[in-house]
C-alpha cells in the first residue's frame, strides 16, 4: 500500500505544479491572452458509464492536445473561444464537441460502430485499432456467434464468418468433433489445429480416444490412424460466454505466441461486466435436430435379391446349395414384403429426431471499482440416434477489481461439466460398429427385441444393429475448469509515455472419464459368435496445463503525434497429461466394474512438456499513416530435441494509411484506404514422444516381453518453422457503408516433420524426419456493405471469399501415400512439386493423380435485414471442389445394399449397374467431389424493447427478443453420401474427408426467447 | 524517480519468481528407449527382451496364414470390412496384388520386426562387456535361440515374395544389405541356422531367461536345438537337397510314430489383454463379417474316412460373399487360444518322406504309411515311382498340414499352381506377392 499512497501523491505533486505553472501564466499574460481559459471534464464510455482512460484529447486544427487520466479526467488549456475538441480513443468514435467557454465539459463517448475504429490484438498484452493493424486479423462477435442460431460448440459457429478458415465436421455425433484450419495445409503429421487461448489461458483441444479399438479393430488393417471418432475439447467452452474471438490465421500475425502458433491462434475473450444497474439475461432455446440427408433403401425384388445371392459354381453340388441360399433369401424377402415388413433400417436407426434445449441464465453489473459477469448455461442435446446425445453445464464468473488507479486485478473463471452419448460408429474390422454394420444389414430381417426385449441374432452378419444401438455405452464425461487471472500495474504514467507491468496466469485442468461398455449379451460378445463375452474399456485422463507470463509495455507520444510502443516479456507453459485405460474383457455377470472380468489390462499414456520464452516487440506510430511493428520471440521446449536451445521466430510488419495524408478531402467517399504488409515466423512441434525410438510391453502366455515400436525416433528433431508474408489492402467508402478488405499470403512451412516410411526390413515402418517444406498461397477477399440504411430499415450484407493451393516444394524422403486405406481404394500422397492433399489411385500403368481434398474455394455470404424491430439473418455459406475417398458406397455395394446399386450412372459403357460397377472399378469412383451449398444459420427474431413494454410488463424487463432459428436447413450437393462434410481419421489430421459410415450430420430446428431485465 | 526504480525491482523480482528460464528435458514416460539398453543391459532384462522376440513372432501371423492358405485355395478369407481379400488376393476381375497393401506390408513388417528386436539383443551383447551379467554358455545359447529365431521369420518372408527374394542382412538399420535372390537367400537362412546350432550346442544346459508352454520339450539349449534342426530340414527341402535335409532331420525331434504327430514348438496365445488372440480362430458359424470358408475341393478330393477332415466343420448355412459360396468353415483350431505350430512332428515325418522319395522310395513310402494310419486311412498301395509318389506326398502334406501355410508354397515348389482350382473366372493363382513399395526396390 505504500507504492499507492505514493503515487498518488505524486499524481497530486504534478497536478499541483501544472496548475503553478498555470497561475504563473495566467497572471503574467492576462492581457495578450484574454479569451485563454482552461477546459476541464470527464470522458465516459457510453457503453458501461465508466471513465475512460487515455483518450486524446486535441484542439481541432492545432496540435495542442492532452490525455484524460486513470479517471478519465482532462483539463486542457486555450487560447481562444469558441474551440472544437477532437476526443478519440481506441476502439471509440471520435467525437467532435463545441466548446464556448472556459467551463467543464464531460463527453461520453460511444463504441465504434463503423469496425475501422474496432481494436485487433498484436501482441502479447496490446492491441491496435483495426485501421491500423497490418494483418488480416478476423474477429467474430458475440452476435455472429451466438446471435443468429444458438451453435452447439464453439468451433461449430466459426462456419463461414470469416475468410482463411477451413471448418470441417468429422461427425455428426452430438456433442463436437470439428476441425479448423486456418490457411491451408500447416503440418503433415503435426497439429493442424490453432492454439485456442481464452482470457490467456491456453485451452488444451486434444481428442482422447476412448479405447473402442479393442472392439472394432480399426487399427490394424492397414491403417493405425484414430477411428475411435472421440470429441475435441474446445466443444466444451460455452459459446454464450463469448464477448469477441479474434483469428489471428497465420505466423504472421502470431509470431509473437512463437512454438505453438504455426497453425493460427484463436483468441477469445470472455464477457465482462458493465458498472451500472445489474443487469439480467435469461434466454432459452428448445428445439430438435434431424438427419440432413439419408441414402434410403434399395428397391429390391425376388431377382434381385436371388442374384446378389447366388453365385454360380461348376460343382453341382456347391452350385445347387448357392442357389438354395440364394432362394432362401428371396422367401424371406417376399414373405417380409408381403406383410409389410420390410424394415428400412437406416431411417430405423438416423431417423429420429433429437430434442435440444439450451437453457441460459446470466448476471452483470458492478460498480467503479468492481464489476462482475455470471452465467450459467445448460445444454441438452439428443442426437439423431437413440441413446447418443450431449449434456452440458458451463457456469462462469468473471470479476474485473480496480484496486487503486494504478492497479486492476481481473479474474476469469470457468466449470464445464458435460456428458456425451456417442454411439458406435466409423470404420471397423469386424462388422460391429453400426455404420459398417447397416450396410449389410436387409430389410427382410427382424432385429426388434421381443416382448421380453430378448434381441434375435442376425443372421447373416456379426451384429444386430438394434441391439448395438440400445445396449452399448460410448460415454464421455468432462469436469474441467479454466481458471485466468490478469493483474495490470502503471508503473508510471506521465502525460508523454506511460509503462505498465502485466502479469497473466491461468490453468486449464479437466479430469476427462471415457467409459465403453459392450455388454455380454451383444451378438458380437457372445463367445459362440467369437465374442470376448463383454467389454468393458474405462478410461481417466487427467490434463493439465498452466501458463504463466509478466509483459512490460512502454508507450511513449511525441510532441507530432508519432507514438512509440514497447514491450517485452517472459512466458512459461506447462503441460501434463496422464490417461490410464483400462480395458476389461469377459464381463461377470450384467457387471460392468473392470475387476468383475476375466481379463484386464491397464495401458497408461503421459504426456509432459514444459516451454519457457521471452518475447519483444516495438511499435513505432507516425501519425496514423505509418505504422510499424517489428518483435521477436525467443522459445525453448522439452519437446525439441535439444530442450534447452532457444529458437527465434521474428516478425515485421508495416501499415500505410494513404487516407492520412491529405491527398483525400474530408468530405470525399474514401475513408480508408491503407495498403499493408507482414511477415513473421512460428513453430509447430514435434509429437510427443517422436524423439524416443522405444519399446512397448505385451506378453506372451503370461511371459512379459517388450516388443519395438514401429515407429523410429529421431533425437535430432526440430520444430517445423513456418515462415509467412501477407500483403494487402483495406478500403473503406461512404462513412463506412462499404469495405473492401483483400489479402494474399505466402506460407512455406521449413522442416516439415514427416513420419516418412521406412524400409520395414529394418525393423521400424515409420520415421519421423525434418524431411521437407511445404507451401501454401492463398487469397482472401471480404466486403462488407450497408446497402441501405434508412430510419426503419436497415441491410448489412458480408461476403467473404478465400483460395488456398498447397505444394510440396521439397520432400526428401521418397514420395510416399498416407490418410487413407491404400491406392487401390484412393489414397493421399506427398510427392514433390504436388499438393499436399492430392489423391492418386492404382491403376495398371501406376499412381495417377485422382482428385484433392483442398477446395478451390469458399465463400460466406452473410445478411443482416432489419425492419423497425424485426431482423433477419441468414448465412450461406458455399464449398466449391475438394474431393474425399468415399468408401461407404464401396461396403455397400459389396453386401448389395446400396440405395444407388441398381442405377446405371457410373459405367461409361452403360451396362453394369452401379452397385456392381464400383468394386471392380478402379479407385476413381470412391474419389468424389465435396462441394456443397448451405444455408448454414439462419434467424428471424421481433424483439420488444422499452418502448413497447412499459404497457405490458412494467419497468422491469427491458427487452424481449424471440424468434426461429436453423442452421444447416439447405444443403445442396452432388457427393453420394450423408455429407460431404466427414473424417473418419478425425481432426488433426490435414487429410480428411475420408467417408466410412459415418454418424450422419444433423439440421436444427430452434425457437428462441432472450429476456433482458 | 527512485520510487519508479523500487516499483520496476520489485516487480521484475515477482517476475523472476514465477518464471523459469530453464525447460526440464524428460525422457521417453510411456516405455523403455532402445539407447538404455545400448549403454547397459542387465541380467534381469535379458527376460524382457526375449519375451518381446517371443510376443513380435507372432504378430500378424494370421495375415500370413490368410496369404498363403487364400492363394493356395485352402480356404477363403471373407471380411465384410475388406474386400481386399477375396478381390486382389484371389485375383478376382481386374484385381492384382499390390506392393503396398495390408496383406504384404503387414506380416512382412512384422517378421522383420521379430527380426530387428532379436538383432538388437545381439547387438546389446556386442556392443558392452556383459560378463559380469552371463555366462559365455547363457550367451551362446540366447545367441542361438535368437538367430533361430531370426532365420524362421526371414523364411517366412521368402515363402511370401519366393522369386523376389528378400533382405538377408538387416542388423544394421541404416545401413541394410542387398536383396538377394530366393536361392541365395535360402542358402543364408540355413547358414544363420548352422551358426545357430553351433551356439546352442555350446549353450550349456539352460536358457537364461522364460520360454511359454508351447516350447514345452523344447526349452533348453538342447532340446531346442532338435528344433533349429527342424527348420534346418525344411530349408533343405525347399532348397531340394534331400541329403541335407536327411541330415538335419537326422538330429531334430522327428519321430516316426502316427500319434505324436504334434510334438514341436508353439506359438502360444491367451486371452491377457496384452497377448494376442489365435488370429486362426473363428467360430463355426461365424458371419460373413469375419469367416474362413474351406474351398470346396477340400472335401471333393479328399479320401474317404480321412480324420483329418475334422479340420472343417459344417455351418448350419453357406455363406456367400463376393461371388464365393461355401458350406463348411475351417475349424483347424477350436478355440481362440489354441496353440499354432510353428513346426512339429507331423511335417518333419512328411520332410522325411519327401526327402527319401529320391534317396531311399522305400522308407519313403513307409513314412507316407505312417501318416496314412495316423490319419485312419489303408496304407499306400500306389506305384513307387517318384511323380507318383511326389504326387502322394503332397497330397498328405494337404491334408496333414491343412491351414497351417504350406499348400500354396508345396504347389509352387512341384511348379504346379496352375493345378489349384479356381473358383471365378477371372480368378488368378499368384506365384509370388510383391516386394513392398517401402523397400524402394
Amino acid at each position: 500500500m505504500a507504492l499507492e499512497i505514493t503515487n498518488s501523491k505524486r499524481m497530486k505533486m504534478r497536478q499541483t505544479l501544472f496548475k503553478r505553472v498555470f497561475l504563473v501564466l495566467f497572471f503574467t499574460l492576462p492581457g495578450v491572452l484574454m479569451a485563454q481559459g482552461t477546459i476541464t471534464g470527464n470522458v465516459t464510455a457510453s457503453v458501461d458509464g465508466l471513465p475512460l482512460p487515455a483518450v486524446n484529447v486535441v484542439v481541432k486544427g492545432t496540435t495542442v492536445g492532452t490525455t484524460t487520466d486513470f479517471d478519465g479526467n482532462y483539463e486542457i488549456t486555450v487560447n481562444d473561444f469558441p474551440v472544437i475538441l477532437v476526443f478519440s480513443s481506441l476502439g471509440y468514435a471520435e467525437k467532435e464537441v463545441e466548446v464556448t467557454s472556459a467551463t467543464a465539459k464531460d463527453v461520453i463517448l460511444e463504441e465504434s460502430a463503423t469496425g475501422l475504429d474496432e481494436v485487433v490484438v498484436t501482441g502479447l498484452a496490446t492491441s491496435v485499432k483495426r485501421s491500423n493493424s497490418a494483418n488480416a486479423v478476423a474477429s467474430v462477435s458475440a452476435e455472429e456467434l451466438t446471435g443468429r442460431t444458438p451453435p452447439s460448440t464453439l468451433d461449430g459457429a466459426l462456419y463461414g464468418k470469416f475468410a482463411g478458415a477451413i471448418v470441417n465436421s468429422n461427425s455428426g455425433a452430438p456433442g463436437g468433433g470439428i476441425s479448423v484450419k486456418l490457411r491451408g495445409a500447416t503440418s503433415i503429421t503435426g497439429n493442424t489445429q490453432p492454439l485456442y487461448i481464452i482470457d490467456g489461458v491456453y485451452i488444451d483441444n486434444s481428442s482422447i480416444p476412448a479405447g473402442l479399438n479393442v472392439v472394432s479393430e480399426a487399427a490394424g488393417q492397414g491403417s493405425d490412424s484414430n477411428q475411435d471418432n472421440p470429441s475435441n475439447r474446445i466443444a466444451d467452452i460455452n459459446p454464450e460466454d463469448i464477448a469477441n474471438i479474434e483469428i489471428l490465421k497465420g505466423a504472421s500475425a502470431a509470431a509473437i505466441y512463437g512454438s505453438r502458433a504455426a497453425a493460427g491462434v484463436v483468441i477469445i475473450t470472455t464477457k465482462k461486466g458493465k458498472a451500472g444497474e445489474t443487469q439480467f439475461k435469461f434466454s432459452q432455446s428448445t428445439g430438435f435436430t434431424q438427419a440432413i440427408n439419408l441414402y434410403g433403401l434399395r428397391n429390391y425384388t425376388e431377382d434381385k435379391v436371388f442374384d446378389f445371392f447366388y453365385s454360380p459354381s461348376d460343382d453341382p453340388g456347391e452350385d445347387q446349395s448357392s442357389r438354395d441360399a440364394a432362394n432362401a433369401q428371396v422367401a424371406l424377402f417376399s414373405q417380409a414384403r408381403s406383410s409389410g415388413n420390410l424394415v428400412d433400417y437406416e431411417k430405423e436407426i438416423f431417423g429420429e429426431k433429437g430434442l435440444i434445449s439450451i437453457t441460459s441464465f446470466s448476471m452483470s453489473g458492478g460498480d467503479e471499482k468492481t464489476r462482475f459477469f455470471s452465467g450459467i448455461t445448460h445444454n441438452n442435446e439428443n442426437g439423431i440416434v437413440k441413446g447418443t446425445g450431449y449434456e452440458k453445464t458451463s457456469l462462469r464468473l468473471n470479476l474485473e477489481h480496480r484496486a487503486t488507479d494504478f492497479l486492476k486485478l481481473s479474474l476469469s473463471s470457468n466449470y464445464i461439466y458435460s456428458s456425451s452419448n456417442r454411439g458406435f460408429y466409423n470404420n471397423d474390422n469386424t462388422g460391429t460398429s453400426i455404420g459398417v454394420a447397416l450396410v449389410s444389414t436387409y430389410p427382410w430381417y427382424n432385429l426388434f427385441p421381443n416382448a421380453d426385449g430378448i434381441y434375435t441374432d442376425y443372421a447373416l452378419g456379426a451384429s444386430n444393429i438394434l441391439q448395438t444401438r440400445d445396449l452399448v455405452t460410448n460415454n464421455e464425461k468432462i469436469n474441467r475448469a479454466i481458471m485466468g487471472g490478469t493483474a495490470n500495474l502503471d508503473i508510471y504514467k506521465a502525460e508523454k509515455s506511460n509503462l505498465e507491468l502485466i502479469l497473466r496466469g491461468g490453468l486449464d485442468f479437466y479430469q476427462l472419464q471415457t467409459r465403453a461398455i459392450f455388454p455380454k449379451e451383444l451378438q458380437f460378445q457372445k463367445p459362440s459368435n467369437g465374442g470376448r463375452n463383454g467389454v468393458s474399456v474405462q478410461g481417466e485422463t487427467i490434463n493439465k496445463n498452466y501458463n504463466l507470463s509478466a509483459f512490460l509495455v512502454h508507450n511513449y507520444f511525441t510532441e507530432n503525434n508519432i507514438n512509440f510502443r514497447t514491450q517485452a516479456g517472459l512466458t512459461n507453459e506447462f503441460f501434463e497429461r496422464n490417461t490410464d485405460l483400462i480395458t476389461a474383457t469377459g464381463l461377470v455377470a450384467s457387471e460392468t466394474n473392470v475387476d468383475q472380468a476375466a481379463n484386464t489390462g491397464v495401458d497408461q499414456t503421459r504426456v509432459q512438456q514444459e516451454d519457457a520464452g521471452f518475447f519483444v516487440q516495438e511499435e513505432v506510430n507516425f501519425q496514423d499513416k505509418l505504422i510499424a511493428t517489428i518483435g521477436l520471440r525467443g522459445d525453448k521446449s522439452s519437446n525439441n530435441g535439444d530442450a534447452n536451445k532457444l529458437a527465434y521466430y521474428p516478425k515485421a510488419s508495416l501499415a500505410v494509411s494513404l487516407n492520412e495524408f491529405g491527398f483525400w478531402k474530408e468530405d470525399s467517399a474514401w475513408n480508408q484506404f491503407k495498403l499493408r504488409v507482414a511477415y513473421g515466423e512460428a513453430g509447430n512441434f514435434p509429437q510427443s514422444g517422436a524423439l524416443f525410438t522405444s519399446y512397448n510391453s505385451f506378453s506372451t502366455d503370461g511371459i512379459l516381453g517388450i516388443s519395438l515400436r514401429g515407429i523410429r525416433g529421431n533425437s535430432n528433431l526440430k520444430s517445423e518453422r513456418q515462415k509467412e508474408l501477407e500483403f494487402g489492402t483495406d478500403l473503406s467508402f461512404f462513412g463506412g457503408r462499404l469495405g473492401l478488405t483483400a489479402t494474399y499470403y505466402t506460407k512455406t512451412v521449413d522442416d516439415l516433420i514427416l513420419l516418412a516410411s521406412l524400409e520395414p526390413s529394418t525393423g521400424y515402418t515409420q520415421q519421423f524426419v525434418n524431411a521437407g517444406s511445404l507451401q501454401n498461397k492463398g487469397i482472401e477477399l471480404s466486403l462488407n456493405a450497408v446497402p441501405i440504411a434508412t430510419e426503419n430499415f436497415q441491410w448489412d450484407l458480408g461476403v467473404n471469399f478465400f483460395k488456398n493451393t498447397s505444394e510440396i516444394t521439397e520432400l526428401n524422403v521418397p514420395a510416399y501415400n498416407t490418410g487413407a486405406f491404400g491406392a487401390g481404394l484412393g489414397s493421399y500422397r506427398l510427392e514433390e512439386g504436388k499438393s499436399a492433399t492430392q489423391i492418386v489411385g492404382s491403376y495398371p500403368d501406376g499412381l495417377r493423380v485422382i482428385g484433392d481434398g483442398e477446395a478451390d474455394f469458399q465463400i460466406g455470404y452473410n445478411n443482416n435485414l432489419s425492419y423497425k424491430n424485426l431482423q433477419l439473418t441468414f448465412l450461406w455459406q458455399w464449398k466449391q471442389g475438394g474431393d474425399n475417398i468415399n468408401l461407404t458406397n464401396l461396403l455397400s455395394d459389396l453386401n448389395g445394399t446400396s440405395a444407388d446399386y441398381d442405377d446405371l450412372t457410373l459405367d461409361p459403357a452403360g451396362e453394369t449397374v452401379n452397385g456392381k460397377f464400383r468394386p471392380n472399378a478402379n479407385a476413381e469412383v470412391f474419389v468424389q467431389d465435396a462441394s456443397y451449398l448451405r444455408l448454414r444459420e439462419i434467424g428471424l427474431y421481433y424483439t420488444l424493447d422499452s418502448k413497447v413494454l412499459p404497457n405490458v410488463f412494467g419497468d422491469t424487463i427491458e427487452s424481449i427478443k424471440f424468434g426461429l432459428s436453423g442452421s444447416n436447413l439447405i444443403n445442396i450437393f452432388d457427393y453420394n453420401g450423408y455429407d460431404p462434410e466427414v473424417s473418419n481419421f478425425g481432426g488433426s489430421t490435414i487429410f480428411t474427408g475420408v467417408d466410412v459410415t459415418p454418424y450422419p450430420s444433423s439440421k436444427k430446428y430452434m425457437f428462441n426467447v432472450a429476456i433482458n431485465f | 524517480m527512485k520510487i519508479y526504480l523500487d516499483k520496476i525491482l520489485g516487480c521484475t523480482l515477482i517476475m523472476l519468481g514465477l518464471l523459469s528460464c530453464e525447460v526440464e528435458e524428460f525422457s521417453d514416460l510411456n516405455g523403455p528407449e532402445v539407447e538404455a539398453f545400448q549403454e547397459k543391459i542387465t541380467r534381469g532384462d535379458l527376460p524382457d527382451l526375449v519375451g518381446g522376440v517371443l510376443y513380435s513372432s507372432r504378430v500378424n501371423l494370421g495375415g500370413y496364414f490368410d496369404d498363403v492358405g487364400v492363394i493356395g485355395r485352402e480356404f477363403y478369407r471373407f471380411s465384410a470390412s475388406d474386400p481386399r481379400l477375396t478381390g486382389d488376393l484371389l485375383g478376382g476381375g481386374t484385381n492384382i496384388l499390390d506392393n503396398n497393401t495390408f496383406y504384404i506390408t503387414n506380416p512382412w513388417a512384422a517378421r522383420y520386426r521379430t527380426v530387428k528386436n532379436a538383432n538388437l539383443i545381439l547387438g546389446f551383447f556386442e556392443g558392452q562387456d556383459v560378463s559380469d551379467q552371463f555366462s559365455d554358455q547363457e550367451l551362446n545359447a540366447t545367441k542361438g535361440f535368437l538367430k533361430t529365431f531370426i532365420a524362421h521369420d526371414l523364411l517366412l518372408n521368402l515363402n511370401l515374395t519366393d522369386e523376389n527374394g528378400i533382405r538377408l542382412d538387416v542388423a544394421d538399420e541404416d545401413n541394410l544389405g542387398p536383396f538377394v535372390s530366393k536361392t541365395e537367400a535360402l542358402s543364408g537362412i540355413r547358414a544363420m541356422l548352422e551358426d545357430a546350432a553351433a551356439d546352442l550346442g555350446n549353450g550349456g544346459d539352460a536358457f537364461p531367461f522364460f520360454l511359454p508352454s508351447g516350447f514345452d520339450g523344447f526349452d533348453t539349449p538342447s532340446s531346442f536345438l532338435g528344433a533349429n534342426q527342424a527348420i534346418a530340414a525344411r530349408v533343405a527341402i525347399y532348397q531340394a537337397d534331400a541329403p541335407a535335409a536327411l541330415s538335419f532331420l537326422e538330429n531334430s525331434f522327428l519321430d516316426l510314430d502316427p500319434t505324436n504327430l504334434n510334438s514341436g514348438v508353439y506359438y502360444n496365445f491367451s486371452q491377457d489383454q496384452t497377448d494376442i488372440l489365435n488370429p486362426m480362430f473363428f467360430p463355426v458359424e461365424a458371419t460373413a463379417a469375419g469367416a474362413r470358408i474351406m474351398q470346396a475341393s477340400f472335401l471333393s478330393d479328399a479320401e474317404t474316412g480321412d480324420n483329418r477332415l475334422s479340420k472343417v466343420a459344417q455351418r448350419s448355412e453357406p455363406l456367400t460373399q463376393d461371388g464365393l459360396t461355401g458350406a463348411y468353415a475351417v475349424f483347424r483350431y477350436e478355440t481362440d487360444t489354441d496353440p499354432i505350430p510353428m513346426i512339429r512332428n507331423e511335417e518333419l515325418i512328411l520332410l522325411y518322406a519327401e526327402a527319401n522319395i529320391t534317396v531311399n522310395p522305400a522308407e519313403a513310402i513307409s513314412a507316407l504309411n505312417v501318416i496314412r494310419e495316423s490319419a485312419d486311412l489303408p496304407s499306400y498301395t500306389g506305384p513307387s515311382d517318384s511323380a507318383s509318389l511326389i504326387d502322394e506326398m503332397l497330397k498328405q502334406r494337404r491334408y496333414s498340414l491343412y491351414a497351417e501355410g504350406h499348400r500354396w508354397i508345396d504347389m509352387r515348389r512341384y511348379e504346379r499352381l496352375d493345378e489349384l482350382p479356381i473358383d471365378r473366372p477371372d480368378d488368378d493363382v499368384w506365384p509370388m506377392f510383391p516386394i513392398p513399395l517401402n523397400e524402394n526396390q
